[in-house]
C-alpha cells in the first residue's frame, strides 16, 4: 500500500528539477519546495475534516444538552449519563471506528458517529458541571420572582453555564479535530485519508500534523472569542475596572 | 394588601419537630411586620411560605383573602417582591435587565419596562448610566438597592424581604434602612421583613413577630409594647437587657414631659431673675431673645450684676430639637456633661428644657406612659 501511494506522488516530482525529485526521492525531513507546489492536494482534505469536525461537534452538543436537560431535574439520571457516556469514551477509537463498520458501513457517516458518541462525555459533563456552578441564589431569586422551570433553565441557568459548556466545547473539538484523523479506518475523508497516504513520505505527514495541529488551534481561538462575546459580563472593561479602582480609593465608604 | 396566617405549620420530611408551628397572625396592608428571631427559629420558611417557596403543610396563609393554595405559584410569586440576603442579581444581566425581569416575565412592552427603569433608578438613587453596567460592576450597597429596584418593578403591594441588608457593612447598611423606610413612607407596601438582628426589627418594624425554637411565635406587637411588656422570659432575653434604653429610640423629645426654666431677657434687672429661680424646676436661668430664642445659660457671676448681661458666661448648647430621638437627646446631654438642654421648635424657639432627670425618671419606670411609634397606629394590648 505504501509503495503504491507515493507512486504517484513521485509521477509528479519526476517533472520537476533534480533538487525537489531528490529531496522527495530520498525522502527528505520537509521538501519545501514541494509543498509550494502541492499545496491544494490538501484544500479539500482540510476543508472535509473542519466539516467532519463541525458535524460531529454540533451533533454532540444537541444530543448532551438534550441528555443535560432531561437530567437536570432528575438528578438520578446524571450518574446514568456520566457513566455511560464515560463508557463510550473509553472504547480505544482505532476498535470504535472498526467496530461500528458492519452496522454503519465504510464512509463519512460511520465517521461522524463515532466522532459523534466521542464528544459527549467532555460536553456533557460540562453542561452538568455549568448548570451545577449557578449561583443557588440567582435561582432562588429567579423562582421567588415567578419564573417557571423552563423559564429559570432558559433565561438564568443556561446563560450562567455559559462558560462552562463553551469550555467544553473547546476541549471537545480539540480533540474531535486530532480523533478524526483517525476516521480512515471508518473510510472516512479528511486529513487523516491524507496521512494514511502519506504514512512513508515524512514531508506530507508534516504537512497533514501541522494543519491537524494549527486547525486545533484555529478553532480553540474562535470558540474562546466566541465565550468572550456569550459572557461579556465576566470581564469588566479594562477603563471601567481603573474607574472603579479610583473610586473605591477615593470614597473607601461610597455605596 | 393584607397577609393572615392562619394556623399556618411547615413539616420538613424525615424532620419530627416541625420548622414553624401553628402560626397565627395578621399583617395589615401597607404595615411592615418584621419576623425575628434567633437562627432556626423558622422565621425564613415562614415568610417562604408566603410565596410557597415553601409550601404550607398545614393550615392556610390568605394574601388579600385569597388562599395562597388556590394560586399557582409562579403566578403567585409575580406578584410579590422578593429581596434576599444573598441579592440573587443575575451576574449575566445588566441592572436595566435585572430590575426588568418581573415585568418581562408578565410581558410589559418595551417602552413601559424602560420607563419603569428609569423611575426605579432614580427612586432608588442610583444614576442613570447605571443601567447597563453588571451586578460584579457595583458595590455591596448598590446592588442590594438594585435588587429592592428588581423586586418593586412590576408594583406588587406585598413585598417579602429575607435580611435585605444583612450583608452589608453596618454604616451603609443604616444608610439602607433609613432609605428604605423613607421609601415605604411613600409607597405603603406590606411588608414581611426577616431579620435576627432585633435592633434591626425595633427600627423597621411596625408590628414586630418574636419566633422562638420550633416555630413558635413568642410574641406579635408593635416595637414599644415588645420593650415594655415582653410576653415571657425568652422574649425578655431575646430583647436584651438594654431594651430600656431601646425605648429611648422610640420616642421623641416632643414625647416626654419638658420641664420649665426661669426666663431670662438682655438688660432685664438680674434681682427679678433671681426671685424667679426660687423654687424653679430648673435651677438655672435661661437667656432668651425677644423670639424667645435661647442665648445661653446665667452663670452666678452673671447674675451679680444688676442687669442681664447680652453675652452670658455659657453657651445653650446641647440644644435639641422637638423632633430628635430621645436616645440621641441624651446622647448630646451626656457628651456635653449638662443635665439641662433647651429644647427648641423648627423655628428655633424655645420649647422647654429637658432634663436628664425626666429620662432617668422615665427609664426607671417601666410601666411609664409612653407615645406610640410614630408608624405604628394601633397598639394593642395593655394600653386600650
Amino acid at each position: 500500500m505504501n509503495s503504491s501511494a507515493i507512486a504517484p506522488l513521485l509521477a509528479q516530482v519526476e517533472l520537476r528539477d533534480r533538487s525537489d525529485t531528490n529531496c522527495v526521492q530520498d525522502n527528505g525531513t520537509f521538501c519545501l519546495d514541494w509543498a509550494v507546489d502541492n499545496y491544494e492536494r490538501y484544500v479539500d482534505p482540510t476543508l472535509e475534516h473542519i466539516v467532519l469536525v463541525i458535524v460531529s461537534v454540533v451533533l454532540g452538543f444537541l444530543i448532551a444538552m438534550g441528555l443535560a436537560v432531561l437530567s437536570h431535574r432528575r438528578r438520578w439520571l446524571i450518574p446514568t449519563f456520566t457513566g455511560l457516556t464515560g463508557v463510550i469514551y473509553t472504547i480505544p477509537s482505532i476498535s470504535l471506528f472498526l467496530l461500528l463498520l458492519p452496522f454503519t458501513g465504510r464512509g463519512n457517516d460511520t465517521a461522524v458517529i463515532a466522532l459523534t458518541l466521542y464528544t459527549l462525555q467532555i460536553i456533557y459533563r460540562n453542561i452538568v458541571t455549568g448548570l451545577n456552578n449557578v449561583p443557588p441564589e440567582a435561582r432562588d431569586a429567579g423562582r421567588g420572582m415567578g419564573m417557571t422551570d423552563n423559564q429559570l433553565l432558559r433565561r438564568v441557568e443556561f446563560p450562567l453555564a455559559t462558560p462552562e459548556i463553551v469550555a467544553g466545547l473547546r476541549i471537545a473539538t480539540v480533540s474531535t479535530v486530532a480523533i478524526a484523523t483517525l476516521a480512515v479506518f471508518a473510510g472516512g475523508s479528511g486529513l487523516g485519508a491524507e496521512m494514511y497516504r502519506s504514512l512513508d513520505f515524512k514531508t506530507g505527514l508534516l504537512i497533514t500534523t501541522g494543519l491537524t495541529v494549527i486547525m486545533a488551534i484555529a478553532f480553540d481561538l474562535c470558540l474562546s472569542l466566541f465565550q468572550r462575546f456569550l459572557a461579556p459580563w465576566q470581564a469588566p472593561a479594562p477603563r471601567e475596572r481603573r474607574a472603579r479602582l479610583a473610586a473605591l480609593t477615593r470614597r473607601p465608604a461610597d455605596a | 394588601m393584607s397577609v393572615e396566617y392562619r394556623h399556618a405549620t411547615k413539616r420538613f420530611a424525615g424532620q419530627d419537630r416541625p420548622a414553624v408551628h401553628d402560626l397565627s397572625l395578621e399583617v395589615e396592608a401597607g404595615e411592615i411586620c418584621v419576623l425575628v428571631g434567633p437562627s432556626g427559629c423558622g422565621k425564613t420558611t415562614a415568610m417562604r411560605m408566603v410565596n410557597r417557596m415553601v409550601e404550607i403543610t398545614e393550615g392556610d396563609i390568605l394574601i388579600g383573602g385569597t388562599s395562597v393554595r388556590d394560586r399557582e405559584p409562579a403566578h403567585l410569586r409575580r406578584g410579590i417582591g422578593y429581596v434576599i440576603q444573598q441579592i440573587g442579581l443575575f451576574p449575566h444581566r445588566t441592572v436595566a435587565d435585572n430590575i426588568a425581569t418581573v415585568p418581562a416575565l408578565v410581558g410589559w412592552d418595551r417602552d413601559r419596562v424602560e420607563r419603569r427603569v428609569g423611575e426605579l433608578l432614580e427612586l432608588i438613587g442610583l444614576a442613570p448610566e447605571t443601567r447597563d453596567r453588571y451586578p460584579s460592576q457595583l458595590s455591596g450597597g448598590q446592588q442590594q438597592r438594585v435588587g429592592v429596584a428588581r423586586a418593586l418593578a412590576a408594583d406588587p403591594p406585598l413585598m417579602l424581604m429575607d435580611e435585605p441588608f444583612g450583608a452589608i457593612d453596618p454604616i451603609n447598611r443604616e444608610r439602607l434602612q433609613n432609605e428604605f423606610l423613607r421609601l415605604q413612607a411613600n409607597i405603603r407596601k406590606t411588608v414581611l421583613f426577616v431579620t435576627h438582628d432585633i435592633d434591626e426589627a425595633i427600627k423597621m418594624g411596625d408590628r414586630i413577630a418574636i419566633m422562638k425554637q420550633g416555630g413558635v411565635l413568642a410574641q406579635y406587637a408593635t416595637p414599644a409594647e415588645l420593650l415594655m411588656t415582653p410576653a415571657d422570659d425568652f422574649v425578655e432575653d431575646f430583647v436584651g437587657a438594654d431594651r430600656a434604653l431601646k425605648r429611648l429610640a422610640l420616642l421623641r423629645v416632643a414625647d416626654v414631659d419638658l420641664w420649665e426654666a426661669p426666663l431670662a431677657y438682655v438688660g432685664q434687672a438680674t434681682e427679678e431673675v433671681r426671685a424667679k429661680l426660687e423654687g424653679a424646676e430648673v435651677p438655672h436661668a435661661l437667656l432668651v431673645d425677644p423670639e424667645r430664642r435661647p442665648l445661653g445659660w446665667l452663670s452666678d457671676r452673671d447674675l451679680a450684676r444688676e442687669t442681664v448681661p447680652a453675652i452670658p458666661d455659657s453657651s445653650p448648647d446641647p440644644r435639641v430639637e422637638l423632633d430628635d430621638v430621645l436616645r440621641d437627646a441624651l446622647s448630646d446631654l451626656l457628651q456635653a456633661e449638662s443635665l439641662y438642654a433647651p429644647v427648641v421648635d423648627a423655628q428655633g424657639r424655645l420649647a422647654g428644657v429637658l432634663s436628664v432627670e425626666v429620662i432617668s425618671d422615665f427609664l426607671t419606670s417601666p410601666a411609664a406612659e409612653v407615645e406610640e411609634h410614630p408608624a405604628a397606629e394601633r397598639p394593642l394590648g395593655h394600653h386600650e
